[in-house]
């Protein structure tokens, strides 16, 4: 079977002035067609470099080390930029977090959307699709007299134009105010559904995800710890760092229970981290944790990247 | 309408600057140490005669009623008498006016054009070889001076037949070859700077739109480099650039005093700065006056591109 997307041990650095920084530390990640994924990690974990990667869209100062990206099949790094732009066109959509700062302030939307979609139907029935009000009024409009939660809209609209197979959305509601965030999740998702398109979000926001997708990724120090159905990864967390993620957030604490947050905070690798990313925080961390790579474990149609996953000690 | 107010409002502040200018001018004049007419009839004359001089150009009259007199008369485009020559002013200036009109336009209009191109090369291209060679291009135009790289060229087209004439100024009018075979060495050494000015903000102007998420959300969607330069970055470059152009275009309008020098051209800046050594307060005021006023209405009119290039600053509707 081709997976629609295929991350195999991606390790990708960021050359600095003074120093790299590791950002992806041997990432893997498949996703089947029409399926949706939520990447779930802290800042810093590396989820926007693979999301980036996924279309090759990583900036100049990214050297991919080793590892393969593959969409339907085809592996993006030998791509021609000819073609590259041709499977960005026909195959993927991106939408991103600043929902204004991603439209060219200078242009109005209609004409926006028209260059990017070319002659792809009627760009009133695309704004009228991610339910925009008054299509006719947003089309004169330029960017700047939009809200953030209509701009995303129209981003939506643009990714979604041409009926890509995945789209990678880079926390598309972290700028938008909380009534509007789920509006426009609903909306991405269901237009998703609808396309077959497979969803790949990025987010912080467990509670997002729990509703709307069935997968969930997560990411920590540069690899994805733990991947698995979603309800099962937050009711039942394999990998320590998935548990004490589950724990931080509102909704899954009984009522008069605390809060917990994580102590230490997320490390910053130069290079390949020597054993386990999250040892240096966790309360089961053992010798091994810290001297040996965890290798993936398939537990109970999961896959979870810690030595102690046996033992069960979460 | 809003652009009928803002030009209004633009017309007003351009009126009242200018007037701040006219009355600098006339005062730094009125500062400078030397009489006029010590300077005219040299330091040997009798105090009658330099009574009487002085009296008849009404400069015994309170500085008030001698700037009230000018201004009025500057209304109705008389700007007196050069005080050395007894020459009116403003037909001097006018006369002049065209061969630095034409010195600014030969040399900004291709070295803006020449400068942006290469400046959208130079940021575009990924090579860092070329980047580099650019960036220490651009910085030796900008720094050398004028009567370096016009020194370097009246000796080379001296020296050696090139082709061009170094010198031999005649009006367009008169004979167009020969006018534009003398003006285009003088324009060229002008260029090296506009060139390299333009080319850098140019470049930097590009680099910081190509960082916009825009621009990275439009490599998202597949646009080829040439399709985002065109309908993304040029347009969103393009006001540091117009405000860089303008800046230049504005400085060469008031004169560029030694390249007339060198080239024997008869523009406007050469007979300013004499008149400064001259004590000609006619001359140096009208001068300054005039170049204030094209500096203004160049800022004008780029403001006004401006307004219209961004919507954010709500010229246009």
């Amino acid at each position: 079977m081709t997976h629609l997307l295929d991350v195999r041990d991606l390790v990708v650095d960021y050359v600095l002035a003074d120093r790299r920084v590791r950002a992806l530390d041997g990432a893997s990640l498949t996703m089947a067609s029409g399926e949706s994924v939520a990447l779930v990690g802290e800042s810093g974990s590396g989820k926007s470099t693979l999301g980036s990667a996924a279309g090759r869209l990583l900036p100049p100062s990214a050297d991919l080390r080793s590892g393969d990206i593959a969409v339907l099949g085809e592996s993006l790094a030998g791509l021609s930029n000819a073609r590259i732009r041709q499977v960005r066109r026909e195959r993927l959509g991106f939408v991103f977090q600043d929902p204004i700062g991603a439209l060219d302030p200078t242009m109005r939307i209609g004409r926006q959307m028209r260059l990017a979609q070319g002659d792809r139907g009627s760009i009133r029935d695309q704004l009228e699709r991610v339910r925009l009000n008054d299509p006719e009024r947003v089309m004169r409009a330029f960017p700047h007299q939009l809200s953030g939660g209509m701009a995303q809209r129209v981003g939506i609209a643009m990714a979604l134009s041409a009926r890509p197979r995945l789209l990678v959305a880079d926390e598309p509601t972290a700028a938008l105010d909380s009534q509007v965030r789920q509006d426009v999740l609903d909306t991405v998702f269901a237009l998703a559904a609808e396309a077959g398109t497979g969803i790949l979000l990025l987010t912080h926001d467990l509670s997002a995800v729990s509703r709307r997708c069935s997968r969930m990724a997560v990411m920590y120090g540069g690899r994805v710890v733990e991947d698995g159905p979603t309800a099962e990864v937050l009711s039942s967390p394999l990998h320590p760092y998935t548990a004490a993620l589950a724990r931080s957030v509102p909704g899954n604490t009984a009522r008069g229970e605390r809060l917990e947050s994580i102590p230490g905070r997320p490390p910053v690798l130069t290079s390949e981290s020597a054993g386990c990313a999250f040892a240096a925080r966790c309360a089961f961390a053992e010798d091994r944790c810290r001297n040996e790579r965890p290798v993936p474990t398939r537990v109970d149609g999961r896959t979870v990247l810690c030595h102690r996953v046996a033992e069960g000690v979460s | 309408m809003r652009l009928f107010v803002w030009s209004a409002t633009r017309l007003f502040s351009a009126a009242l600057t200018l007037l701040g200018v006219s009355i600098l001018i006339f005062g730094a004049m009125r500062l400078m140490p030397g009489g006029y007419a010590t300077i005219v009839l040299g330091p040997l004359a009798s105090p009658e005669q330099r009574a009487e001089l002085t009296a008849s150009f009404g400069l015994n009259d309170p500085i008030l009623v001698q700037y009230a007199h000018w201004i009025q008369t500057a209304f109705g485009g008389d700007f007196g008498r050069s005080l050395v020559s007894n020459d009116p002013v403003a037909a001097e200036l006018g006369s002049r006016l065209p061969v630095t009109l034409q010195l600014t336009l030969m040399s900004a209009i291709p070295g803006v054009l020449i400068g942006a191109a290469l400046g959208i090369l130079i940021a575009v291209r990924r090579g860092t070889r070329g980047r580099a060679l650019g960036r220490i291009a651009s910085a030796l135009g900008v720094s050398l001076p004028e009567y370096v790289v016009g020194g370097i060229a009246v000796y080379l087209f001296s020296r050696y037949a090139l082709g061009l004439t170094v010198g031999g100024y005649v009006p367009f009018g008169e004979d167009p070859a020969t006018n534009l075979a003398a003006m285009v060495l003088p324009a060229s050494v002008l260029a090296v700077f506009v060139v390299s000015a333009t080319a850098r903000t140019t470049r930097d102007a590009v680099l910081n739109v190509l960082h916009e998420p825009y621009i990275t959300t439009a490599v998202s969607r597949g646009q080829s480099p040439w399709s985002i330069v065109r309908h993304h970055v040029l347009r969103n470059a393009a006001i540091p650039v117009l405000v860089v152009a303008s800046t230049v275009t504005a400085y060469l309008l008031g004169g560029a005093v030694i390249v007339e020098y060198l080239f024997n051209l008869p523009g406007v800046g050469s007979y300013v700065v004499q008149a400064i050594t001259r004590r000609d307060y006619a001359v140096v005021q009208a001068g300054v006056l005039l170049a204030a006023a094209l500096f203004i209405f160049t800022n004008m009119v780029v403001d006004l591109l401006v307004g219209v290039i961004d919507p954010r600053l709500g010229v246009s509707k």
